[in-house]
């Protein structure tokens, strides 16, 4: 199961924040910030996957029994897009590859409702960025996969708003949805 | 998106722009911007409103708290408007905790979105009752849910049925009533491949839980596993059946087939992996039943997963691929090792996530071979890292979030030098890790793996330097500090040093003086004044103390103690710190043969002087313990420094024995039996003597005996003697020369120690411990005729050394190659081993077991001695204590639950008929005695004669009603009539009305609530509709 889909850029500002669980406003930027402290110092051609932050790691060691095992958080994978960091904190029941692609359709479908999008996009369409993902993960279990069903979903809510006009820097990043910071070739 | 301009309010984008546009004091901005909002939230307005909410919710992204609006965001949620709706539910996923009270009211909303006729409505509540649910929300909007199962949009059934998972998980009742519907889904080929993908997501979340339940459904499982398509729905399945093989046998056979082929075929990596997983999870290789086929199997996953390693440049692949060595090696740990060469690889790794799967899978393959390499390269990464002095705790410096401003052309600045400090750095944690490991690898087995115990003290020495420091004395974080971190690691390291010491006679001398070596280190690196805190000094002092025999120089090492004992802030190690001094001391001074001459007599007192000195002040420690042995020792040491100045020295006519108190009273009270370390379950295995009855008392007449003893001791010679020692006075003379001796004494250490510190930076083990290795080397191999010592210049000139280091890769160590078979293979002869290290005889050391009874199995292996293994019993025993984890979903409440009879109706409509029928009874008779009560208010009312302003007491009882409903579910039916009546009958006083309620509440059992609600699920709404104003949704 999903416990966690973030979103936040190189200077660790939030951009979106989907907690699966109740957490506290404090315990959960206390979180993010973590995570940010673990994905800034990644070296280049590291894996997508980080060590648990403190936070979680400190209350996993204390579970022993497997059973347990499969409710806690065991994976944080993320990816880097031009400025922005995906975070998805998982347990060990989600697949961790096919987490790295559950991240990059999300990124495709943004890129599609918002045609090249960047940063600033999402900055001012947080709403957008909610509703996308949750055509993508209801209470942390995947439910649709499909780039164009996600789309449309979303388009059935309402019309998606273009990035003010006057807002002079433009495209950040201009083909965040292709390339990534990976080639990651093994799509599902 | 909506953008709606006001003119005089700040829309969404208004404030983004807004803290954009005020970079430096964005502080103060959103202070300013949050007044605003809570104004604008509680308007009239609904797009006012709507916006201010809008603003809300993300101002709590960014670390804003706003659960005092939790009643505004129930506002919009109801409103008629869908995107204002939108921005409410968002607004609740977002910040609705468990003690969110207006949660309750919310009921009513969520039903009726529920039965909405847009779907892009129902999804509202759909999408957020996850993240709100409870258990009585989750018994109250079941019967909504439910039929949603069966909307004709496969977007709703798909979404309702991972809600009803997530209502299952905090009520189990709700998987017995929508199990039934969701099978009939999943078995369905005409459905939506999206829905049963879905369905298939879940039931693999439900199966981790409960296997059992889920067996009936493999050949559809199966089914959909060959036929469809779709990965995403395939590594699903996969995991799945690997939870379910081990129910059942038969499966492997069937899945067998299937899997391998998508091994050999499949183009996608992730399933790829996600097959050899499972098969290695589900127990696949075991329980294939013949052998080869199980052979075959294991060595074309294991082939598989070393190509992901090898693969160059995807990490990811080497990641997934140790974490599934990580799962094989504990079933099959033969053919992991076999990829022992790969694996090793991945410790150097620069990235930290990989590092730590190799670590773990290290750790299981060591043997006495590899185990020195391995350790080398752990240590070589600590040392490489190692922060310098001046660096503490830098992980705290990079905590510090930078959330609340959104000024990027400031943290730009900022961030790349972040990257650059850390570049060099790992974190703490890791270093802790490491330093575990490294001690569990080498002490596993009772140490059967180390060889070289002088490399393995060594080892700890430098390790001891290498400890990060343990941050718990943080007063303000350490609340928070989660619980490994307060163990301070040098403490294990330490306690590893004594164990060494106790446990292997032979190295007893170079443990002691390790620990020596320790302990002037800590002074040394700590400034004067500053406390000690190492958690080795425990260790090391006890370590001195016990084996004071073996010191080389013991009357430094007691000047060491003495400089410590004022220094340490650990009151236990005070007290261990005494007790050292006093056996230091008792070996000095304790030398029967040593005739007693003057000068003997004078350096006795001398030493007595200093030590007093330095144990008087400990007299008075807060510390009960340090305290008593403080005066204990004051007492003994002031008798023992009597008895040397009353004893005359021998001069050459006339021979003295030095005085019995320091000769044999002293030195008696530290022998005895030598201490062995004691396997943890020893005591448990001590036989009960037959006819030992512990109840029984020792004695019928205990009392009066004990009593009796004290006469007895008061009686003895000895009695008197001791009294006459007691009441003598000891001359308060001697005590004032010791101070200029310990300044005097204290300073040539210092200067050596802090000297060595800065030499060498390349290898592992410090210079002063490599220079001392060296020479011990040199010592060694002195007759060695195959060993060719190092020519001076290599030995000399350091930066020679470190070049050859460097370029011959970390974990060489340029001495140890055992460089004689150049010399033989220059002449020839013979053939020699290869290029292994010349195999070190292990029947120079013997490493004591721990002691124990018969019976004991678990005994043997233990590495750690009765101090360590009581924090290990204390650990299990936190770990028992029942701790959720953050973001931890649990799902134990399902785990107890049983689904069965499956195909049958779980859900048992006769019992909730009946439950609603009586639940009607109840109610009619509340409603009867209510409106009685109410009647009776009116009365008194009109006896009085109030007159109160309508729509002032109109809010009011509103926010009666919503208490009430608040604390009591099964209010709303009830609020319908009241309101009715009190239209109808003018106004009744505010107090009449929640008197009346709680009158109420004892009437409608609250445990019965649960089927009624079709009945009143309508009731409150459509007043909501019928007052027509806007925030009385309840």
């Amino acid at each position: 199961m999903i416990s966690a889909f973030l979103v936040f850029n190189n200077q660790g500002q939030p951009r979106l924040t989907k907690f699966y669980t109740q957490l506290d406003t404090s315990i959960q930027q206390r979180l993010i910030s973590e995570i940010f402290t673990l994905v800034s110092n990644r070296p280049a051609g590291s894996c997508n996957f980080l060590p648990l932050p403190p936070l979680l790691a400190a209350s996993s060691t204390s579970h022993s029994s497997t059973e347990e095992q499969s409710d806690v958080p065991s994976l944080v994978t993320y990816r880097h897009y031009a400025t922005l960091y995906f975070i998805v904190i998982s347990t060990s029941t989600e697949s961790p590859l096919a987490l790295i692609d559950l991240i990059q359709v999300y990124v495709e479908a943004l890129d599609k409702l918002f045609e090249n999008v960047c940063e600033l996009d999402l900055i001012f369409n947080f709403e957008t960025l909610h509703a996308t993902l949750s055509e993508m993960i209801i209470g942390g279990v995947v439910i649709e996969t499909s780039l164009d069903r996600i789309v449309a979903g979303v388009r059935a809510q309402g019309t998606v708003a273009k990035r003010p006009v006057n807002e002079g820097r433009s495209t950040i990043g201009s083909g965040m949805g292709i390339g990534g910071n990976f080639a990651w070739t093994g799509r599902v | 998106m909506l953008y709606v301009i006001y003119e005089f309010e700040k829309s969404l984008y208004d404030l983004i722009r807004g803290l954009r546009n005020h970079k430096g004091n964005e502080k103060e901005y959103i202070q300013k911007t949050l007044k605003e909002c809570r104004a604008e939230v509680r308007s009239q307005d609904m797009d006012l409103k709507a916006t201010a909410l809008l603003k809300l919710i993300y101002l709590e992204m960014v670390g804003h708290d706003m659960s005092w609006a939790s009643f505004h965001v129930l506002e919009v949620m109801s409103s008629p408007k869908y995107h204002q709706k939108r921005v409410g539910y968002l607004g609740a996923v977002q910040s609705f905790r468990h003690d969110t009270e207006v949660l309750m009211l919310a009921t009513n909303l969520l039903k009726k979105d529920l039965a909405a006729t847009t779907p892009t409505v129902i999804s509202l509540p759909i999408a957020t009752l996850p993240h709100v649910i409870t258990p009585s929300l989750a018994l109250s909007t079941l019967a909504d849910l439910l039929p949603r199962l069966n909307h004709s949009h496969a977007n709703i059934r798909k979404k309702t049925l991972v809600t009803l998972y997530r209502l299952a998980l905090v009520y189990p009742e709700a998987l017995r009533a929508a199990w039934p519907k969701i099978k009939d889904r999943l078995m369905d080929p005409n459905e939506d491949p999206s829905v049963t993908a879905a369905i298939v997501n879940v039931v693999c979340e439900l199966g981790s839980r409960r296997p059992h339940d889920f067996l009936p459904l493999a050949p559809r499982l199966f089914e959909l596993l060959v036929d469809s398509g779709n990965n995403w729905m395939a590594i699903k399945l996969i995991k799945l059946f690997a939870t379910l093989t081990p129910l059942e046998p038969r499966l492997v056979k069937k899945l067998l087939p299937p899997l391998t082929n998508i091994i050999r075929t499949t183009p996608a990596m992730s399933l790829l992996y996600e097959c050899i997983n499972g098969i290695i999870q589900g127990g696949i290789l075991d329980s294939a039943e013949d052998i080869a086929g199980a052979d075959e199997i294991a060595t074309l996953c294991v082939n598989k997963l070393r190509g992901m390693i090898m693969i160059n440049g995807d990490a990811n692949l080497k990641y997934v691929a140790l974490l599934a060595f990580n799962k094989i090696v504990l079933t099959h740990p033969h053919l992991v090792s076999q990829q022992e060469d790969v694996i090793l690889e991945c410790i150097d790794s620069t990235d930290i996530t990989i590092r730590v799967q190799a670590l773990n899978l290290v750790k299981g393959m060591v043997t006495s071979d590899n185990l020195v390499p391995i350790v080398s390269r752990l240590m070589k990464q600590l040392k490489s890292s190692s922060p310098s002095k001046d660096r503490r705790a830098p992980g705290s410096s990079s905590n510090t979030p930078e959330t609340e401003s959104d000024d990027e052309s400031q943290t730009a600045i900022t961030a790349p030098t972040v990257r650059d400090t850390q570049a060099l750095l790992i974190p703490d944690d890791y270093r802790i890790d490491i330093i575990e490991r490294i001690l569990f690898m080498c002490s596993k087995d009772n140490y059967s793996s180390v060889l070289d115990f002088d490399w393995y003290i060594d080892v700890l020495t430098q390790l001891v330097r290498m400890a990060p420091i343990p941050r718990t004395f943080d007063a303000d974080t350490g609340a928070l500090l989660p619980t490994r971190q307060q163990v301070d690691v040098s403490e294990k390291v330490g306690d590893e040093l004594r164990n060494v010491a106790v446990k292997v006679r032979a190295m007893r001398a170079t443990a002691v003086r390790a620990a020596d070596v320790i302990l002037d280190q800590l002074l040394s690196d700590n400034p004067v004044g500053h406390p000690l805190s190492s958690g080795a000094l425990k260790s090391s002092i006890w370590i001195i103390g016990e084996y004071s025999i073996q010191l080389a120089l013991p009357d430094d090492s007691l000047n060491g103690l003495l400089q410590a004992i004022p220094r340490i802030g650990k009151p236990e190690i005070v007290a261990v710190a005494l007790h050292a001094t006093a056996k230091v001391f008792s070996s000095i001074a304790g030398s029967e043969v040593e005739p007693w001459t003057s000068e003997r007599k004078s350096r006795i007192s001398l030493l007595l002087a200093r030590i007093l000195d330095v144990l008087e002040p400990l007299a008075l420690h807060p510390n009960l313990e340090v305290q008593e042995r403080a005066v204990e020792f004051i007492e003994l040491l002031k008798l023992t420094a009597e008895a040397a100045s009353g004893q005359p020295p021998s001069t050459d006519e006339n021979s003295q024995e030095p005085p019995l108190l320091l000769t044999q009273a002293i030195p008696s009270l530290f022998t005895g039996w030598e201490l062995n370390s004691v396997a943890i379950h020893a005591q448990k295995n001590v036989p009960l003597p037959g006819g030992l009855d512990l109840d029984e008392p020792i004695h019928s007449n205990l009392g009066r005996l004990l009593a009796q003893t004290d006469i007895v001791t008061l009686q003895s010679d000895e009695a008197d003697e001791f009294e006459v020692y007691y009441h003598q006075r000891p001359p308060p003379s001697s005590i004032s020369s010791s101070a200029p001796a310990i300044s005097r004494l204290a300073d040539p250490d210092d200067d050596m120690a802090s000297s060595y510190q800065q030499l060498s930076e390349e290898s592992y083990l410090d210079a002063d411990i490599l220079a001392k290795r060296k020479a011990e080397r040199m010592e060694k191999n002195k007759d060695d005729p195959f060993y060719i010592p190092s020519d001076n210049i290599l030995r000399t000139s350091t930066p020679i050394h470190n070049i050859l280091q460097n370029h011959n890769g970390p974990a060489l160590d340029i001495d140890s190659i055992p460089v004689m078979q150049l010399d033989l293979e220059k002449i020839g002869t013979t053939v020699a081993a290869p290029s292994r290290p010349r195999p070190q005889p292990r029947q120079r050391v013997i490493v004591a077991a721990d002691e124990t009874l018969e019976g004991s199995d678990s005994g043997t292996g233990r590495q750690y001695d009765s101090e360590n293994s009581s924090s290990n019993v204390a650990k299990a025993k936190s770990k028992k204590s029942k701790q959720h984890s953050l973001l931890q979903v649990d799902s134990s409440t399902i785990g107890s639950f049983s689904l069965e009879g499956n195909a049958s109706e779980g859900f048992d409509y006769e019992r909730q008929q009946r439950e609603e029928a009586e639940m009607q009874q109840a109610m009619k008779e509340v409603e009867r005695l209510r409106l009685e009560m109410q009647r009776a208010n009116e009365r008194i009312q009109m006896a009085q004669g109030a007159d109160v302003q309508g729509v002032v007491i109109k809010k009011k009882k509103k926010k009666v009603a919503k208490k009430t409903a608040g604390d009591d579910e099964n209010e709303p039916t009830k609020v319908k009539p009241k309101k009715k009546t009190k239209k109808v009958a003018a106004q009744t006083v505010e107090g009449g009305e929640p008197g009346a309620v709680t009158e109420d509440a004892p009437g409608s059992p609250s445990t019965k609530v649960a089927p009624k609600k079709k009945k009143k699920k309508k009731a409150p709404v459509e007043e909501v509709e019928a007052t027509g104003e806007a925030g009385s949704l309840v």
